[in-house]
């Protein structure tokens, strides 16, 4: 929300619409798996048709590391790290809201007034400029009952109050001039002046995937090599699909684990898996309560539209009773914890969305279906969406 | 995790509270390098089964206290109790909720009702 106005015409405009065009062309790719764009030669497209094994896909091969106490995938190097936000916005810098752009930041605050300012510089202004409002807005509400407690000791009317709502307040002390948001590109040149006057500084940041988002690139696109954080050896998919089970069951390799469909990887991997293959960027919730945040393109362009919470439901509820993990939301939630959710989600313009993943029926599957992902098939998921009906207000 | 430069700092305290260790890890590094808190020490809390943190925030002067913890963990008022007893009675403490795609979202959980600020 922006306190100074939301209507930029002329020079914003302008700036609006190359910032769009920009965004368009670095966040072209859906996917880091890219079809190279089809050669001059006539003939190519014709050869993709009848050989269509010579039609080349261009894979970048990133490599991420297995971190099992965080449960995530770390993507140390620069480029990979790039590729994969870029393409499909995979990962968040774990130093940054989205974006890894900590190094970006850092050399900003060296250079004494920052040129650009970074999306985490933006939400600090941001949120500065709120307090003020606040700030005024509460000494306004206070004039205006002291004004109203004299005028009616004085037995006169009260002077009409004036107080400043989001729409009408504007910052008193505008102080330096709004800061272009920096364009991405420069993240790579900044690392030249690093060491001007000072040390220079290490990046101690990394792109960090879930182990969802690192499935789905090493299953299904095969664009991503995840190594063991030990040996440093790239991981067979067999080891990958134990091991991100695995992170679940703490102390390990007791019994009682082994051969469940209720472990929490599946079935948020089932969810995960439905939304992106639909064509959703798929992003974390838990700044609203919810588990997942589905994006049309991507967070650069538009806020979230939808909200989805991921409810287990057990197809044999013997599974419930016997099962050593203590899955969240898989039993009979209550009202207000629907309504807070809804709530929540409703106060920033987002839909919210149940999805239920059906655990298949330990009786029913054959626990060796567990060893290879083809188990997902017998995961089934419906979504249901939620809106709030206010009757004396809806009446279309 | 071993060849981050945090690693070193926390090594002692990461293998006595394994399942916290993903948490306070990340904590430990959002406070150090993205919010550039200062004078970080980090405190044990045994009865909860973890490491807690204390450090400034840059440009003011009190010492504030965060409890690292993961979402997938279940906490009760007894918990949250526990952690402010061997805090040593702040007036506040922020819970900081790690998530596995590295956000962290911070709560600040005081004793009591509070008034809001404004």
């Amino acid at each position: 929300m922006s306190l100074t106005g939301t209507s930029r015409g002329g020079k914003g405009g302008q700036k609006f619409g190359a910032r769009r065009a920009e965004n368009n062309r670095i966040y072209a790719h859906p996917l880091p798996i890219v079809c190279p764009s089809p050669s001059s030669s006539a003939f190519a497209p014709l050869l993709c048709l009848l050989f269509p094994a010579s039609a080349r896909l261009d894979n970048p091969h990133c490599e991420g590391v297995f971190d099992p106490s965080t449960r995530s995938v770390w993507v140390l190097t620069e480029r990979d790290a790039t590729i994969l936000w870029r393409r499909g916005f995979f990962g968040k810098g774990d130093l940054s809201r989205s974006e890894p752009s900590w190094l970006a930041r850092q050399l900003n605050a060296r250079k004494a007034a920052g040129k650009y300012m970074t999306s985490e510089e933006v939400r600090e202004k941001r949120r500065q400029e709120r307090r003020q409002f606040k700030l005024d807005r509460a000494a306004a509400i206070a004039r205006a009952a002291a004004e109203a407690e004299a005028a009616f000791a004085e037995g006169r009317e009260a002077a009409p109050a004036v107080i400043p709502s989001g729409a009408t307040w504007k910052p008193s002390a505008p102080g330096e001039p709004s800061l272009p948001v920096a364009p991405p590109e420069d993240e790579d040149d900044s690392d030249n002046d690093a060491d001007k006057e000072e040390e220079p500084l290490d990046n101690v940041e990394h792109l960090q995937l879930t182990l969802q988002e690192a499935w789905f690139l090493v299953w299904n696109l095969d664009c991503l090599t995840v190594l063991d954080p030990h040996t440093n050896e790239p991981m067979s998919l067999q080891r990958i699909w134990r091991a991100f089970q695995g992170v679940h069951c703490i102390p390990p390799d007791l019994p009682v684990y082994a051969d469940r469909f209720d472990n929490l990887f599946l079935v948020h991997y089932a969810a995960y898996h439905y939304y992106r293959a639909l064509g959703w960027v798929v992003k974390g919730g838990i700044k609203f309560c919810v588990d997942y945040l589905l994006y049309k393109r991507g967070p650069v362009f538009h806020h979230a539209e939808f909200a989805v919470v991921v409810i287990p439901v057990y197809e044999d509820p013997a599974d419930q009773e016997s099962s050593p993990f203590n899955l969240p939301n898989a039993n009979t939630f209550s009202w207000t914890w629907l309504s807070t959710v809804n709530r929540v989600n409703s106060q920033v313009q987002k839909t919210l969305i149940l999805t239920y993943v059906t655990i298949p029926a330990q009786s029913r599957v054959s626990p060796d279906a567990l060893s290879s992902p083809a188990c997902l098939a017998h995961y089934s998921v419906r979504d249901v969406v939620l809106r709030r009906f206010i009757p004396a207000r809806m009446r279309d | 995790m071993e060849k981050h430069p945090s690693y070193e700092v926390l090594s002692s305290y990461l293998p006595i509270y394994p399942k916290a260790a993903g948490a306070l890890f990340q904590t430990y590094n959002d406070l150090k390098y993205a919010q550039q808190w200062s004078d970080l020490e980090l405190v044990e809390l045994p009865g909860c089964a973890r490491c807690g943190l204390k450090g400034r925030r840059p440009q003011t002067d009190e010492v504030l206290s965060i409890v690292p913890c993961s979402l997938s963990e279940s906490l009760s008022t007894d918990w949250i109790r526990t952690t402010f007893r061997e805090l040593g009675a702040p007036p506040h403490v922020y819970l900081a909720i790690n998530t596995e795609d590295s956000s962290i979202v911070y709560y600040k959980i005081s004793p009591g009702i509070v008034k809001p600020p404004l």
